[in-house]
This record gives structure tokens, sequence and C-alpha cells, in this order.
């Protein structure tokens, strides 16, 4: 993109881009820490995980400073105006999916404490596919690629499926085995995983909106039938 | 009808049409071409910001809609027609004090007359002959309310206008234009001479006055245009390069070089 002519303002706005993508590499590693340390029973690295949540509710404040203070300074328009308003829908995504991975930790930890549940492999394709859907939500808004912001919507519904299936697995596991606490427990994980999807594709239509100025939020023409549905 | 003969009752422009349609215009200053095949309606009742850098051909245009424009020696509009009323207003037959009866126009810098606030008002009906003392208290009552200075004035209508504030005789200078009924006012960057709170009063007095009159505004302020304006043209080197609605101008312009200027990354 050309230079402005207020260098200040080029500033403003490559900083406040650049603590959004901070903000979505620790929120996306705190994630991926979370679930490493409910697969290897890692309470070190659960306990890190909540720890470190506070640097992401930080960066949250500091991308909704930026962007206000360029409001306030530059009266943004266009596709800066659509920048600002987009960096700071994103950081309040990405502060909730750091939230996630820090209830996923919290259970994690719980799961620590008991004898070890073969099941949480289960969880595995849901935590890539959720992964996958952060990494592409991510892309859409740093390289500005209204197509792959919009392919998360549909890609989502792939999660949810999941969702069902393992929820439905899991309940039933809890009358046949006995350890009721724990597949709860992992019920509760995979609903944060699900909801992650969810905000990856939140993510993804505000880069539709950064890059096409198109909001594609509640289209019914995006509304994907389930197979069970008329 | 703005005619050639003698202006009768000015008539309402036609629902539907718009108050001024341009089409294929060209301006020259000498031989030096400063407007180029311009197209564009401005419609009934609506506000429409003219905006770009300075030499763009915005207050040129502005003034092609008043003939304000032949003024200048050697000035003229060489190709192309504007429409305003069914008559096409660049033909040298048309006269340019009967047309500014209905294409009134306030200024960069208020300009009120040396004399008292009621005379300023009631300048222009007096001019076109209107003598009635009744007549000319309530042109000036109803003039002055409508620029939201009545309350203001009203208890003082005879004295100086020179005593106003910056921001009051700008809005003088609307009511004196509007004492004559005009269907259009052109506005050449009303603003620029005054603070905060004053263009406030203008911008809103802009908004209201949008029921009853068109409204052409030139501004180099980019969120003037975009709060009071329901279409913006952008004029680059003589060329309109954009017309759009002022929202979807501001939030997603369709040209490169609207958006390079509005988000200020032009040249």
């Amino acid at each position: 993109m050309q230079q402005h002519i207020l260098k200040d303002f080029d500033h403003a706005m490559n900083t406040l881009r650049g603590e959004v993508l901070t903000m979505a590499g620790l929120a996306r590693l705190n994630l991926e820490r979370a679930m490493q340390a409910l697969f290897e029973r890692n309470l070190e690295l659960a306990n890190a995980v909540i720890a470190d949540d506070n640097e992401v509710d930080e960066l949250e404040r500091r991308v909704d400073q930026l962007g206000m203070d360029v409001l306030v300074r530059f009266h943004p328009v266009a596709t800066d105006l659509r920048m600002v308003v987009t960096s700071m829908k994103i950081s309040m995504n990405l502060e909730r999916i750091s939230d996630h991975a820090v209830n996923i930790s919290k259970r994690a930890r719980k799961l620590c404490a008991t004898t070890v549940l073969p099941d949480v492999n289960l969880l595995e394709p849901l935590y890539t596919l959720a992964d996958h859907l952060l990494r592409d939500a991510i892309s859409a808004f740093s390289d500005r690629n209204a197509v792959l912001g919009e392919s998360l919507h549909a890609r989502d519904k792939e999660l949810d499926r999941l969702h069902r299936d393992a929820t439905a697995t899991f309940g039933s596991r809890i009358e046949e085995s006995g350890r009721s606490q724990e597949y709860l427990h992992l019920i509760l994980i995979v609903r944060s995983l699900e909801r992650l999807g969810d905000m990856a594709s939140n993510i993804g239509e505000n880069a539709v909106f950064l890059d096409a100025a198109r909001d594609i939020r509640h289209d019914p023409a995006r509304k994907i039938k389930r197979p069970t549905e008329g | 009808m703005i005619s050639a003969s003698s202006d009768p009752i000015a008539p309402s422009i036609a629902p539907g049409l718009p108050a001024i349609q341009v089409r294929d215009v060209d301006f020259c200053y000498g031989s030096t071409r400063v407007l180029k095949d311009i197209t564009l309606d401005v419609p009934n009742n609506e506000v429409v910001a003219f905006i770009g850098p300075s030499g763009c051909g915005k207050t040129t245009l502005l003034r092609c809609f008043n003939r304000m424009c032949d003024l200048v020696p050697d000035a003229r509009v060489t190709k192309g027609e504007i429409i305003i009323e069914g008559a096409n207003i660049a033909d040298r037959s048309i006269d340019p004090v009967q047309l500014r009866r209905h294409v009134g126009m306030v200024f960069q810098k208020s300009n009120p007359f040396p004399r008292s606030i009621y005379e300023n008002v009631a300048y222009g009906p007096r001019t076109l002959g209107e003598k009635r003392v009744s007549v000319l208290d309530e042109v000036v009552e109803r003039s002055l309310r409508r620029a939201v200075l009545w309350d203001e004035v009203k208890d003082r209508l005879h004295d100086m206008a020179t005593g106003l504030s910056g921001g009051q005789q700008q809005r003088l200078c609307i009511a004196r234009t509007m004492a004559v009924d005009p269907e259009i006012i052109l506005m050449d960057e009303p603003c620029s001479a005054l603070d905060p709170i004053a263009t406030a009063y203008v911008e809103d007095l802009i908004l209201e006055l949008k029921e009853h009159y068109t409204i052409v505004i030139v501004t180099h302020n980019m969120q003037q245009a975009s709060r009071v304006s329901d279409r913006t043209a952008f004029f680059y080197l003589g060329e309109l390069v954009e017309f759009a609605e002022t929202r979807q101008m501001f939030e997603n312009p369709a040209n490169q070089r609207t958006e390079d200027y509005l988000t200020g990354r032009f040249g």
C-alpha cells in the first residue's frame, strides 16, 4: 500500500495490525499448549497457559487503545477505517479464544490428577480442525484474503459435526465407564473447541469486511443445512 | 422555468427530476481546459458534496451552476449542458441575474452588507421589487427562522449585521440567500473560517435545509462531507473521478484514486 502523507498515521496503523497479529500468535500458542498439556498430562504446561493469559488480556486493551487513538487523531475512512474496526473486533475474539485455552488447561489439570483416560485422544481431530480454522482466519486477516475468510463458515460446520459426534460418544461413556466427572470435562473441552471454530469463523467474516467491504454476518444465503434438516 | 425572458413566479423543480443535470461539460479559462467531460445529476432535496485537491475544478463547476464564472474574463463552458428547471443555464441567452434567484450562493467568508440584520435579509426581495413592509417582515422572519438565527437576533434586528459573530454572520448570509426563495443553494467552503461550534450550527442547518432546498457544497473537510452530504463527487485535475452515495464512498470507494485521496495517500 502507498505511504500515507502523515508518517505517524502509517506508524499507528502498522502498530495496530502488528499487535493484533502478535495477539493471534499468542492465542494460538496458548491453545496449542493447552491441548499439549491435556494430551501429555503436563501439569506445568497447563499452569503456564493459565498464567500467560494475562498477556493476551493486556494486548486486547492495547489494541482497543490504539484503535481509539487512530479514530480520534486521524478520522480514518475506507480501507483504513475497516482495518481499525476489524482489528478491534478480532482482538475481542482472540481474547475469548485464549480464555477457552485457559478453560481447557484448567480441565487438563483436573484430568492430570486422575488415572489415564485413553479417550482423550478422540479430541485430536477436533483440535486439528479448530487449529487449522484459527490459522486460516488469522491468514485471511493478515493477507486481506476475503476468499479464505469466507470459506471458514462452511468448514466450521465440519467442526460442529465432530462436536456433536464426540459429545454423543462421551455422553454414552458417562454411564458405561463410571468416570462421569472425567467425561464431563471432555464434553466441555469439546464445547470449547467448537466455540473456537465459531470465533475463527467470526474472524473470517471480519477479514471479508476488511478486504471486500462486505458484511456477510447472518447472511441467510450462507446457511448450510444439516443432513437431518428438510 | 428559467428562461431568457422576464422571470415568472419561481416554480418548483419537477418531482422526480434531478435539480441539476450536468451533461458532458467542458469549461475553459482561456485555452486552459479545467473541467473535462463532466456528467452528473444532483438529485432534488439532497446534499451533494464536491471534494478534491485544490485546483481540481470543484469550485469552478459550483460557480457554473449560477454563472458566477461569467465574472472571469475569457472563462466559459465550451461543451455540454447544465440543465436546471429544464433550461440549459450554460446558454449565454439565460439571464444570470434571474438564474441567481433560483440558485443562491453562500461563500467561504461571510460577507454581510454593512447594514442592519433586517436590511441584509430584506435586500433580495426589495431588489426584486417587494415594497410591502408586512411581506418583508414575514420574509425576514421566515428566512432567519430557517437559518436558525431568529431566536438569537429577533430583539436586535436593526443592529448592524457586522456586529454578529462569524458563525452568526454566515447563518445570516444563508438567511439572505433563502430570502429570495431559491430552489438550489450553493455553498463554497461555508465553514472554513468558522470555529467548531459555529461549524456545527451550520452543518446542522444544512441538514435541516435539505427538506426545502437542494444543496451543493464544496468542502476540503472530509469529515464534513461525510456528515452532511447524501452523495459525494470526487474531482481530480478537472475530471470527475467518482460520484457515489457518501457512505459508500467513505466506506468503500470504487476508484483507487478516490481511496488514495480519502485516506491521505495522494501524490
